[in-house]
C-alpha cells in the first residue's frame, strides 16, 4: 500500500493509525499489553536525535519506544 | 478475640504511585526481600486497621499478567494460587485508558478488586474530570478517588476493601480472558463514557520544562549541568562530612589501645572496628546524599528523560536507555548499582549492565583518583581517567553484547509527567538501599578486614608483595609495596590510598611515586577487581560462576591495560 509507513518516518506532531505490527509474537504481545494494536491511533510527540527512541502518545499515555521497535510498527497517517 | 488477618495486594502498572501508597500503609513496617529463588524484589509490610492485621504485598509494576517477564509470571501465580482477600488496583487517573487495560486483565482473575483512582489532583490540573460513580457501575467494583502523595483516599480504599470481605460480595463476572483487542476497545469505550475534558489544555510549567529537557540539542547540555551539579554537591558535602567524621574518630585507636593494650587480639579487634568505621565514613557522607539526589531525580521524573536521551548511546553497548540508571548509581557505590540492574527486563541485559557497573569508578575509587592523581599530577589527568573509564565501559559493553548469546531488547518505557517529588518516598528508598548495602557489605568487609590484619600480623605481607612483584614491578612499573595495597584494596578500594600513606609513613605521595606511577596505580585501582562487597552482590545476583568470571576477567584486563598505560605514559612524562 502506498500510504503505509514505518512509525519512525512520521514527523513530530503527526497522527497515524497502526496498520501492521511487523514483529514476532513476543513483540506483538508486548505492544498489545500497552494498548498498541491494529487500528490504534497514535501521535508522534518527539523523536530523540541520532537514531534515538520515539516518544508517542497513545490512549492518553506517553510512551517511549526504541527505534528498532518503533520501526516494526507500520502506520497510515490520518 | 484473636485478631483477624487479611492478605491484600497492591497491583498496578509502573509509575502510578504504588510505592507511595505502600509506604503510606506500612511505613517502616516493611520487609523487602526476594521472591523465592528469583532475583525479583518482593516488598511486604503489615498494618493494623480496625481490628485487622493486614499483610500488604506490593507486586512489581507490570503491564500485563502474561508470561513476558519473570515479574508477570510470579504476579499471576501469586494472585491465582495464594489466599488473597482483596486487591487494590492502583491506576493513574491521568492515563486511565492505558491503566484500565491492566485492570481488565486483573478482573479476569476473579478476585475482589478495589480500584484506587490515584493522582486526582494531576488529572484535574490537566482538565480531566472523571465520573467515579459511572466508572464504578461500568466496572462493577468499588472506585475510590485518591491523592496518595497527600494521603487522601487511602483509608477509604481500605474501608471499601474490608467491606468487600465482610459482605462477600460476588466478584463481577467479566468474560474470562478477553483478547487484547477486546480489552482495548472496552477500555476506550469506558473512558469515553467517564472522562470529560473540561477545559482546554494550556501549556503548563512542567510541559515547558519537559520540552527543554527532552530537546534535541538543549536536552544534552541541561542533562550535563544537572548531573554535574549533582556530583559536585555530593563530593563537596562528602569531603566536608567525611573529614569531620575523621576528626571525630581519629583518637579512637589510641583510646582502644589504652583500654586493651597492645596485643595480637587487640590489633585484630581494632581492625574490625576500623573496618566498620571506614564503612560508615563512605556510607554517610557519600552514599546517602547520592541516593537522596538520585531518587529525587527519579521521583521528579527526570531519570526517564535521561533514559530517553541516552537510549541511542546505550544501544551501542547492547543495552537500552534504562541501563543508564544502574550505571549512574555505580558512581556512588557498585553494590546498589548491581542490585538495581533488576530494572532491566532480560537476564542477558541484567548481566551486561551488572558487569559494566563494576567498572564504574565508585566513590571509593574517586577518593583514589582525586587524592593521588588530582592532587599530585593535575586535575585534568584525573578527569582523563574518568573519561578513560567511560571509554572502557563502552568498549567492553560492545564486546559483551557481541559475544553473549541473545538479542538486545528494545526500550519500552512510560514517560511520566514531571511532578513534585515526594520526600517520604525518597527518604525511604534511600534508607532501604542503604540497609541493603550495610547488610551485604558490612559483615564481609569486617571479616575480611580481620583476616588481612591477621596476615599482616603474621608477617606474610612482604612475601605476598614479593610474590606479586613480577607483575607489579616488572610489568606495571610500580613499587613492590603495591602488591600489599592491591590486596587491601579488595576489601575497600580507598584502602589503597590509606595503606599507601601508612606503609610509606607520608601522605605526600610525590616523594615516593612519580606521576606515571600515580596514574598507573589509580588506573589499576579503578579496574582490577570488584571490591569484596560488590563481588558478594554479583554472586547473589548472577551466581558464583559469573561473579568469579567477571572478577577473573577484570584482573587480567587491568594488568594488561595497566602495563600498556605505563609504557605509553613513561614516554609522555
Amino acid at each position: 500500500m502506498i500510504n503505509e509507513l514505518n512509525l519512525i518516518k512520521l514527523k513530530e506532531g503527526e497522527v497515524a493509525e497502526i496498520i501492521t505490527i511487523a514483529g514476532g509474537q513476543m513483540t506483538t504481545k508486548r505492544l498489545a499489553d500497552l494498548g498498541l494494536i491494529l487500528g490504534t491511533k497514535i501521535k508522534v510527540l518527539r523523536k530523540a536525535p541520532l537514531w534515538g527512541p520515539v516518544e508517542i502518545e497513545v490512549r492518553g499515555s506517553r510512551l517511549v519506544l526504541g527505534r528498532g521497535l518503533a520501526s516494526k510498527i507500520l502506520v497510515k497517517p490520518i | 478475640m484473636p485478631e483477624k488477618k487479611l492478605n491484600i495486594i497492591l497491583a498496578g502498572i509502573a509509575n502510578v504511585g504504588k510505592s507511595v501508597i505502600f509506604n503510606h500503609l506500612t511505613g517502616l513496617h516493611q520487609h523487602i526481600g526476594n521472591w523465592p529463588g528469583k532475583t525479583i524484589e518482593k516488598a511486604e509490610g503489615t498494618l493494623h486497621y480496625k481490628g485487622y492485621t493486614i499483610d500488604v504485598l506490593d507486586l512489581p509494576g507490570i503491564y500485563s499478567l502474561g508470561t513476558y517477564s519473570i515479574e508477570e509470571e510470579i504476579s499471576r501465580e501469586y494472585i491465582t494460587k495464594e489466599k488473597v482477600d482483596f486487591i487494590i488496583n492502583i491506576v493513574d487517573s491521568t492515563r486511565l485508558e492505558t491503566n484500565l487495560l491492566f485492570t481488565l486483565q486483573l478482573l479476569a482473575l476473579q478476585k475482589p478488586v478495589v480500584l484506587a483512582l490515584n493522582m486526582m489532583d494531576l488529572s484535574r490540573k490537566k482538565g480531566l474530570s472523571i465520573d467515579c460513580q459511572k466508572l464504578q457501575e461500568l466496572l462493577g467494583i468499588p472506585v475510590v478517588p485518591m491523592i496518595a502523595t497527600e494521603g487522601k483516599g487511602i483509608t477509604e480504599v481500605l474501608n471499601e476493601g474490608i467491606e468487600l470481605v465482610k459482605t462477600q460480595k460476588p466478584v463481577p463476572k467479566v468474560q474470562k480472558e478477553l483478547t487484547a483487542k477486546e480489552r482495548a476497545d472496552l477500555s476506550h469505550q469506558i473512558c469515553r463514557e467517564v472522562i470529560k475534558v473540561t477545559k482546554p489544555k494550556k501549556i503548563s510549567w512542567s510541559e515547558k520544562f519537559d520540552n527543554l529537557t527532552c530537546h534535541k540539542i538543549w536536552g544534552y547540555p541541561v542533562m550535563i549541568v544537572i548531573l554535574v551539579a549533582m556530583v559536585l554537591t555530593i563530593f563537596k558535602f562528602g569531603n566536608w562530612f567525611s573529614s569531620l567524621l575523621e576528626k571525630i574518630t581519629s583518637g579512637w585507636q589510641i583510646g582502644w589501645e589504652n583500654i586493651f593494650g597492645i596485643s595480637i587480639w587487640a590489633s585484630l579487634g581494632w581492625s574490625a572496628i576500623e573496618s566498620a568505621i571506614a564503612l560508615i565514613q563512605i556510607a554517610l557522607p557519600y552514599i546517602i546524599p547520592f541516593y537522596l539526589l538520585l531518587f529525587l531525580l527519579e521521583d521528579w521524573g527526570y531519570l526517564a528523560r535521561v533514559a530517553f536521551l541516552l537510549d541511542n548511546l546505550m544501544h551501542r553497548i547492547g543495552v537500552h536507555g534504562k541501563a543508564c540508571i544502574p550505571l549512574m548509581l555505580g558512581f556512588g557505590c557498585n553494590v546498589p548499582a548491581c542490585l538495581s540492574c533488576r530494572i532491566m527486563e532480560t537476564q542477558r541485559e541484567r548481566f551486561i549492565t551488572g558487569f559494566l557497573t563494576t567498572l564504574v569508578p565508585c566513590s571509593a575509587v574517586t577518593v583514589i583518583i582525586m587524592g593521588l592523581v588530582g592532587k599530585f599530577v593535575g586535575i585534568s589527568w584525573a578527569f582523563g581517567l574518568y573519561l578513560f573509564a567511560i571509554l572502557i565501559i563502552f568498549g567492553l559493553g560492545k564486546l559483551a553484547s557481541k559475544t553473549l548469546p541473545g538479542e538486545a531488547t528494545e526500550l519500552i518505557m512510560e514517560m511520566p509527567d514531571y511532578k513534585q517529588p515526594n520526600l517520604k518516598t525518597i527518604v525511604l528508598q534511600t534508607w532501604f538501599r542503604l540497609k541493603d548495602f550495610l547488610y551485604i557489605a558490612g559483615p564481609l568487609v569486617i571479616i575480611s578486614g580481620v583476616i588481612i590484619e591477621g596476615i599482616h600480623l603474621a608477617g606474610w605481607l612482604p612475601a605476598i608483595a614479593n610474590f606479586l612483584s613480577p607483575i607489579t614491578v616488572k610489568w606495571l612499573g610500580l613499587p613492590t609495596i603495591t602488591g600489599i595495597l592491591l590486596i587491601f584494596g579488595i576489601l575497600r578500594k580507598e584502602l589503597i590510598l590509606v595503606m599507601l600513606a601508612t606503609l610509606l609513613g607520608t601522605a605526600n605521595f610525590a616523594q615516593v611515586l612519580n606521576p606515571v606511577q600515580m596514574i598507573t596505580l589509580a588506573l589499576i585501582s579503578m579496574l582490577y577487581i570488584p571490591c569484596i562487597a560488590t563481588l558478594a552482590t554479583l554472586w547473589r545476583e548472577f551466581g558464583w560462576r559469573k561473579a568469579f568470571g567477571i572478577t577473573g576477567f577484570e584482573i587480567v584486563f587491568a594488568i594488561l591495560i595497566g602495563g600498556i598505560a605505563f609504557r605509553i605514559l613513561a614516554r609522555l612524562f
